[in-house]
């Protein structure tokens, strides 16, 4: 596609009513509260980024091991570890520099407490918007996540959705059956725009103790080893509804980003690949751009959903 | 256990291999040359990924592996480091792959370093396997302040890493190992035991190795009314606070971050039964 190589580009993109400089943002839980980059680069460079997700009191996480690595990939079961929601707008808002954008990501283990951290970030003037993230065990319905059962995210949807007039994304799990039915439940109950993928849960063992690797025994998967799966999944959610997506899974470099920019993606969130990069989400943001000049590619919204399926 | 703000603030640098040695046993000493390197107060990681090295980055194995500064060579431009390591498994076996003119890629200086002994006063420097690594730069730099005694351990002579560069600093070198082939017979934290009953108190006590021999100097240190300054390890995915993926327990209940509020803890602080 496009034409000949442009000399500018325009990057600029509306995620949900998020006005973003660029398509990238961090994924939550892989870049602290962003201050912990500030030494690597400018944050103000990047789209925007997602802060760790919050509770409405702080809290601990699970005991250790909480990470393993696996093939192309990692195992993480943190727990719910987070500094709480007041912290998070006295403590950490105000240590990041003002041309930052700032999406907050609330988990909660009920319905009640994830529309009061809302309202709580609701007017926070640098909270550009809000990330609901479903892939936390629901405590009533015995464990399993809000994003699992669809009855149970429309009400987690319709009751954050009453909460705020902020921006709202709701974060999927990818541990269900049909992620289109989940994003057509987000649409329906007013989400602004849908995140995913969030890890993929999985096991590992070690065959000496025969032990699970995690204290948790089951983490959830997150790298390039989920990114087909990841991708598969924004692909199929962005012919199901009209409403914007952030593509996330295993991103690495801009080549991967790019990937699900054309499946339908408006932005993308670049996780794990901070770990080993911190500078992972300012190079995808740089190679997405120099990719569209030299394809000709003047608007990089146009690259959205540019995916070719031939006739079978 | 310093003020972070004094600390030099971590790079990413794709880092050029100027040697990279077998030195007996699984030992390896790895020369990185490092543009931009602030330097490292004693005690400070790098994440150095195994993965990403030579032209082409690679995403298996994904993660960075943690490995002391075992020293700054000043002279150099662009600055070197040394790290001396073992090789463990995957990820250090793809280290000792590496030659002269490949790239890793450096992420550092990480981590919270030793406290310096008081002017003056003795430092106990107690040591094993890879812990090894962590306590050159402290050694030296506390040789410059007062006397120092350092006590290294191994399963045998040929595990022993960097003998020969602790006994340069003009430090006494006090040696174990397991199968007797060198020095002391049994662990090295006999020979921290024998030490403290025989000098004259007030030494500043330091200990890194496996987690059993930091535990059990932690312990003689305690049994004396002492304290003693330990240099944990963990498995590690970022190395600068953002995954909590570091957690271990405080004796006080709450959490710690290897990575952030560490390596470096004083031993009565860590909840050593809650270790991985
Ligand atoms: C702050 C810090 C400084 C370190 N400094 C050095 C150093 O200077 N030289 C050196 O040789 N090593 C050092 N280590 C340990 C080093 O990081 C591990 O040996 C390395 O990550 C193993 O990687 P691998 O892929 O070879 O092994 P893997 O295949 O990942 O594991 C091999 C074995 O080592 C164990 N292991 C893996 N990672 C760690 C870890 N981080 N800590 C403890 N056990 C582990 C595994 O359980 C397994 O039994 C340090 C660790 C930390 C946290
Ligand atoms: C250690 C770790 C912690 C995470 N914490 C959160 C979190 O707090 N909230 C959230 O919505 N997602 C969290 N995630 C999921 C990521 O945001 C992302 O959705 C997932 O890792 C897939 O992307 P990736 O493969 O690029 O990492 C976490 C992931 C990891 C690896
Ligand atoms: S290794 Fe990531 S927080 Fe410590």
């Amino acid at each position: 596609m496009g034409g000949p190589a442009v000399s500018t580009v325009d990057t600029r993109v509306k995620l949900g009513g998020i006005a973003l400089r660029n398509p990238v943002l961090t994924a939550s839980g892989t870049f602290g509260y962003g201050a912990e980059f500030a030494p690597f680069f400018d944050l103000a460079r990047i789209g925007g980024i997602v802060a760790k997700s919050i509770t409405l009191e702080p809290r601990q996480g699970n005991r250790p091991p909480r990470i393993a690595e696996t093939p192309a990939g990692m195992l993480n079961a943190i727990g719910l570890e987070n500094v709480g929601v007041d912290a998070f707008i006295t403590e950490k808002l105000p240590a990041l520099a003002a041309g930052v954008v700032v999406v907050a990501s609330v988990f909660e283990t009920e319905i009640d407490r994830y529309a009061e951290v809302c309202k709580r970030l609701s007017g926070v003037p640098r909270v550009a918007g809000l990330e609901i993230n479903a892939s936390c065990p629901h405590v009533k319905s015995g464990g399993i996540e809000f994003g699992q059962r669809a009855e149970v995210l429309a009400q987690l949807v319709r009751a954050t959705r009453r909460a705020t007039s902020a921006p709202l994304l709701v974060k999927l799990s990818p541990n269900v059956t049909d992620i289109r039915e989940m994003a057509r439940v987000c649409e329906g109950e007013g989400a602004d725009g849908l995140s995913l993928v969030n890890t993929l849960q999985a096991l590992d063992i070690d065959i000496e103790t025969r032990r699970p690797v995690l204290s948790n025994v089951l983490g959830g998967l997150s790298g390039p080893a989920i990114r087909p799966v990841a991708l598969r999944m924004v692909w199929q959610a962005s012919q199901a509804v009209r409403i914007p997506i952030c593509g996330i899974g295993g991103i690495m470099n801009a080549e991967d980003a790019i990937k699900f920019l054309i499946c339908g993606a408006t932005a993308v969130q670049v996780g794990t690949a901070n770990y080993l990069n911190p500078l992972a989400a300012l190079e995808v943001a740089e190679g997405i751009e120099a990719h569209a000049r030299r394809h000709g590619v003047a608007r990089v919204a146009d690259l959205v959903g540019t995916i070719e399926v031939p006739a079978r | 256990m310093k003020e972070s703000a004094q600390l030099a603030l971590p790079l990413r640098v794709d880092a050029e291999v100027r040697e990279n040695r077998a030195e007996g046993g699984s030992n390896f000493r790895l020369r990185l040359a490092v543009a931009g390197w602030p330097g490292a107060e004693p005690g400070r990681f790098v994440m150095l990924s195994p993965g990403a090295r030579g032209a082409a980055l690679r995403f298996d194995p994904l993660l960075p592996r943690p490995m002391a500064v075992y020293r700054t060579l000043g002279v150099a431009a662009p600055p070197e480091i040394e790290v001396l390591y073992k090789v463990a498994g995957r990820g250090t076996r793809l280290l000792a792959e590496t030659h002269a003119g490949d790239r890793v890629r450096v992420v550092g200086p990480l981590g919270v370093p030793f406290a310096m002994p008081v002017a003056g006063r003795r430092a106990l420097l107690v040591g094993g396997g890879t812990g090894i690594a962590s306590l050159y730069e402290l050694a030296a730099r506390a040789a410059q302040r007062g006397p120092v005694v350092v006590m290294l351990g191994a399963r045998s002579e040929a595990e022993l890493m960097g003998c020969d560069d602790f006994a340069a600093l003009g430090v006494e070198l006090r040696i174990a190992t397991e199968d007797g082939s060198r020095g002391h017979r049994g662990r090295v934290t006999e020979l921290l035991e024998a030490a403290l009953d025989a000098g004259a108190g007030g030494e500043a006590i330091y200990a890194c190795g496996p987690t059993p021999m930091m535990r059990r100097a932690a312990e003689i240190a305690a049994l004396r009314g002492r304290s003693c300054q330990v240099s944990l390890e963990n498995r590690m995915a970022c190395g600068f606070g953002v995954c909590l993926g570091c957690a271990v327990p405080r004796a006080d209940g709450s959490i710690a971050l290897v990575c952030r509020d560490g390596p470096v803890f004083e031993a009565g602080q860590v909840a050593w039964a809650g270790l991985p």
